[in-house]
C-alpha cells in the first residue's frame, strides 16, 4: 500500500483533490437544492410535477456528451449565460472549476432527488400534520420532524450524489476539458493516463476508484437494509 | 346489559369545570390586525361549501363550544372534512371558521394550522416515532407562545391520563390504547382551545376502547376544555357528549343537546335510547340512591376504586328504549324495582313493522319504549295518558 501511494505524482494528488472537492460542493449544492424539490414533488398534485419528474430524470438517459454539449453552448463565450459574464466583465464559465461544478450539480440531480422523494412518500403527510397542530411552524417541522424521520433517504442521497460525481466524465470532458487543478478530474485524467500508453499509472487510479466506489456503494446498501427495518418497525 | 360501565361524577360537567375554574376567560387568541375585530361570539362559526366529484358538503352553522360535542353521521358524510377545515389542515376557498372571537379563516385570511389554538387526536396512532413517549408530550407544550396562559401542567396531564409509567418508551412499544392517550395528553398539554377528536377510538380493539373512554370522560369532566368528537359510534357518542351534531346528505341535519338529539327518527332508527339526567343523595346497602324531580330510582352502586373518595351528585343514566316496558298501574308483584311515573307524548313507528316507539315524558326530561305494535293496541295507550313505565337496565356514567 505505502509504495502505491508513494507512486502517485503531484499530479495524480491534484486529481484527487479537485476530484473530492467537486464530489463534496455537488452534494452540499444537491442537498440544498434537491430537498425542496423533492419535497414539491411528494406534495405537488398539478400536472407540472409529471414534467418536472421527467427533467429531473433526463441526465439519467442522455449520454453526457448531449448534456455536456449543451451546457458548453449555455456556458460558453457565446452562450446565454456564459456571453452575459463576459459583458459584466467576469470570465464565461467553459472549461473552469464552476462550469464542471454546475455541470455536476445537473448530471447528479436525480440522485439525490429520488431517494428523497422516496423517502418523503414513506413518511407521508401526517407525522407533518400532527406537528402543525402541535405549534411547529414549516421550519419546525423540517428540523423535528422531516430531517430526523428521513434520515435515512438523506444519507443515501448524499452518499449517492457523491458516488456518482466520483464517476463522472462526459459531461466534465465535454465541458471542462482537461486543465489540471481546474477541471482535470480523477476519470478525467485516468483517460489522458490512458491517451499518453501511462498503463501503469492510469491503473493505480482506476483501482483506487473502482475499491472507493465499491466502499460507498457496500454502505449504501447497508443503510438502507437498516433504514427499511427500521421503517418496518 | 352493562349496568354499570364507568362511573364519572357529572358535576363538573354541568357546573363549573373544576382544573379550569376562574381561567376560562382565555384572551382571543392574537388575529391578525387586518382583519375587522369580531362580534363576541361563543360559538364556532362555520360557513364552508366543498363540491368534489360525488362529495358535496355545505355548512352554515354555528357550533356550542362548550362541554362535549359530537359530529354524528355515517362514513364519508363529510365528518372528518369538516374538523380538517376547522384545525386549518384543509384550506377550502371562501370558508370561514370563527372559534370564539378568533377569526381563524374568513376570506383571504388564513391562520395556519400552528397559530390555532387547537389540539387534535387523529383516528391511527400518530405519535412522532423518533420521540419517547415524554417527548411526545412535551413537543407542543414546549411550542408554546410566550403569553399562552398554561391551564394544564405536564404533571397534571401525566397523573389524569395515568402516563408517568410510560414516559421513557418508545411509540412503537405501546398498545394502541395507550398511544392513544398519550395522543390525548400531548394534545392536551398544547393548551388548547378547542380539543379536537378524529375517531380516536375507531382503530381501537373493544378492549382498548373501554380502556380509553374514561379517560375521554375524565377530561371532559375535569378540564372544561371544549371537545369535537367525530365518530360514527352512536355508543360511544352518548357516553362522552353533551350535544349531538348529527350529520347527514353533505351537510348538518339537526343539533342541540344529546337528550333531545335522541329522539330525532335518524337515531332512534340506529338503537333508540334515552338519556336521563339525576341527582343522586348517595347510597344504601350498596344500592345508590337517584332523584329525578319527584321521583326515586335505586341502582347497584358501582364497585368503582373512585367511588370511596368522592360521592358524585349528579349522573347520566343511559336506558335502551328495549329496556323499557309500560304498564297502567303500578306493578307491585313484579321484580323490577325502578318503577316511575310519566305521561305519554308520542307514540311513532319503530323501524321493525311490528314494533311501536312511545315518547315519553318524564319529570320534563324525554324517555322513550320500544313496545311491539300489538302492546301498544292492548293497552289502548294514548297521548297525554298517565303510565307507569319499568326500567329493566341502566347505563350510569
Amino acid at each position: 500500500m505505502p509504495e502505491l501511494l508513494a507512486a502517485l505524482s503531484p499530479q495524480d494528488w491534484q486529481a484527487i483533490l479537485l476530484t473530492l472537492k467537486l464530489c463534496l460542493y455537488t452534494t452540499l449544492i444537491l442537498l440544498l437544492l434537491g430537498t425542496p424539490l423533492a419535497w414539491w414533488l411528494s406534495l405537488s398534485h398539478s400536472k407540472l410535477r409529471t414534467a418536472v419528474q421527467a427533467i429531473v430524470a433526463l441526465p439519467l438517459v442522455l449520454p453526457p456528451t448531449v448534456l455536456g454539449f449543451y451546457l458548453l453552448l449555455l456556458l460558453g463565450p457565446h452562450g446565454v449565460v456564459g456571453g452575459a459574464l463576459e459583458q459584466l466583465g467576469l470570465n464565461h464559465l467553459a472549461f473552469s472549476f464552476s462550469g464542471i461544478l454546475i455541470g455536476s450539480v445537473i448530471y447528479s440531480l436525480p440522485f439525490t432527488v429520488q431517494p428523497l422523494l422516496e423517502s418523503f412518500r414513506r413518511m407521508g403527510p401526517r407525522p407533518l400534520e400532527v406537528a402543525a397542530t402541535l405549534g411547529a411552524g414549516k421550519l419546525d417541522q423540517l428540523f423535528s420532524v422531516v430531517l430526523p424521520l428521513c434520515r435515512g433517504g438523506f444519507i443515501i442521497a448524499a452518499t449517492l450524489t457523491f458516488a456518482h460525481t466520483l464517476g463522472e466524465f462526459g459531461v466534465i470532458l465535454m465541458l471542462g476539458g482537461s486543465i489540471p487543478g481546474e477541471t482535470q478530474v480523477l476519470s478525467v485524467l485516468i483517460y489522458d493516463h490512458t491517451e499518453a500508453m501511462n498503463y501503469a499509472q492510469a491503473q493505480q487510479l482506476s483501482l483506487g476508484l473502482v475499491i472507493s466506489a465499491f466502499a460507498v456503494l457496500f454502505i449504501v446498501y447497508g443503510l438502507n437494509r437498516r433504514f427499511e427495518r427500521e421503517a418496518a418497525l | 346489559m352493562n349496568n354499570v360501565i364507568s362511573l364519572f361524577h357529572r358535576t363538573a360537567r354541568q357546573g363549573k369545570p373544576t382544573l379550569a375554574a376562574g381561567q376560562r376567560a382565555v384572551p382571543p387568541a392574537p388575529a391578525a390586525p387586518s382583519v375587522p375585530a369580531a362580534p363576541e361570539s361563543a360559538g364556532l362559526t362555520l360557513a364552508l361549501t366543498i363540491q368534489r366529484g360525488d362529495f358535496s358538503l355545505q355548512i352554515n352553522n354555528t357550533l356550542p363550544l362548550q362541554g362535549v360535542t359530537a359530529l354524528f353521521g355515517r362514513s364519508g358524510c363529510g365528518k372528518t372534512t369538516l374538523l380538517r377545515a376547522i384545525a386549518g389542515l384543509d384550506r377550502h376557498a371562501g370558508a370561514t371558521v370563527q372559534c370564539g372571537a378568533a377569526i381563524w379563516q374568513q376570506g383571504s385570511h388564513f391562520v395556519p394550522v400552528h397559530q390555532r389554538r387547537i389540539g387534535m387526536v387523529f383516528q391511527e396512532s400518530s405519535l412522532l416515532p423518533h420521540l419517547t413517549v415524554a417527548q411526545n408530550l412535551l413537543y407542543g407544550f414546549n411550542r408554546l407562545a410566550k403569553h399562552t396562559p398554561i391551564q394544564l401542567q405536564p404533571e397534571q396531564v401525566m397523573q389524569l391520563l395515568e402516563l408517568t409509567p410510560l414516559l421513557q418508551q418508545a411509540p412503537e412499544q405501546l398498545s394502541g390504547g395507550q398511544r392513544q392517550r398519550v395522543a390525548l395528553g400531548r394534545a392536551l398539554l398544547s393548551q388548547p382551545q378547542l380539543l379536537l377528536l378524529d375517531e380516536p377510538l375507531a382503530s381501537l380493539d373493544q378492549q382498548s376502547r373501554s380502556e380509553i373512554l374514561p379517560f375521554l370522560q375524565r377530561i371532559a369532566s375535569q378540564t372544561g376544555i371544549p371537545m369535537l368528537l367525530v365518530s360514527h359510534q352512536l355508543d360511544d357518542v352518548v357516553k362522552l357528549a353533551d350535544n349531538l351534531v348529527l350529520m347527514q346528505h353533505g351537510g348538518i341535519h339537526s343539533q342541540g343537546p344529546l337528550q333531545q338529539q335522541l329522539l330525532q327518527p335518524e337515531l332512534a332508527a340506529i338503537g333508540a335510547m334515552s338519556l336521563l339526567h339525576a341527582k343522586s343523595s348517595g347510597s344504601k346497602h350498596h344500592l345508590l340512591q337517584l332523584s329525578i324531580g319527584q321521583q326515586q330510582l335505586q341502582l347497584p352502586a358501582p364497585l368503582h376504586a373512585d367511588t370511596a373518595s368522592y360521592s358524585p351528585t349528579s349522573y347520566r343514566l343511559r336506558i335502551q328504549a328495549r329496556d323499557v316496558a309500560l304498564s297502567l298501574t303500578p306493578l307491585n308483584d313484579s321484580s323490577v324495582s325502578n318503577q316511575l311515573q310519566v305521561s305519554i307524548s308520542g307514540i311513532n313507528p319503530a323501524p321493525h313493522p311490528a314494533e311501536t316507539l312511545v315518547q315519553l315524558t318524564l319529570e320534563g326530561q324525554p324517555l322513550q319504549a320500544l313496545l311491539t305494535k300489538q302492546s301498544v293496541e292492548r293497552l289502548e295507550l294514548q297521548i297525554g295518558q298517565q303510565v307507569y313505565a319499568q326500567i329493566k337496565a341502566v347505563a350510569l356514567d
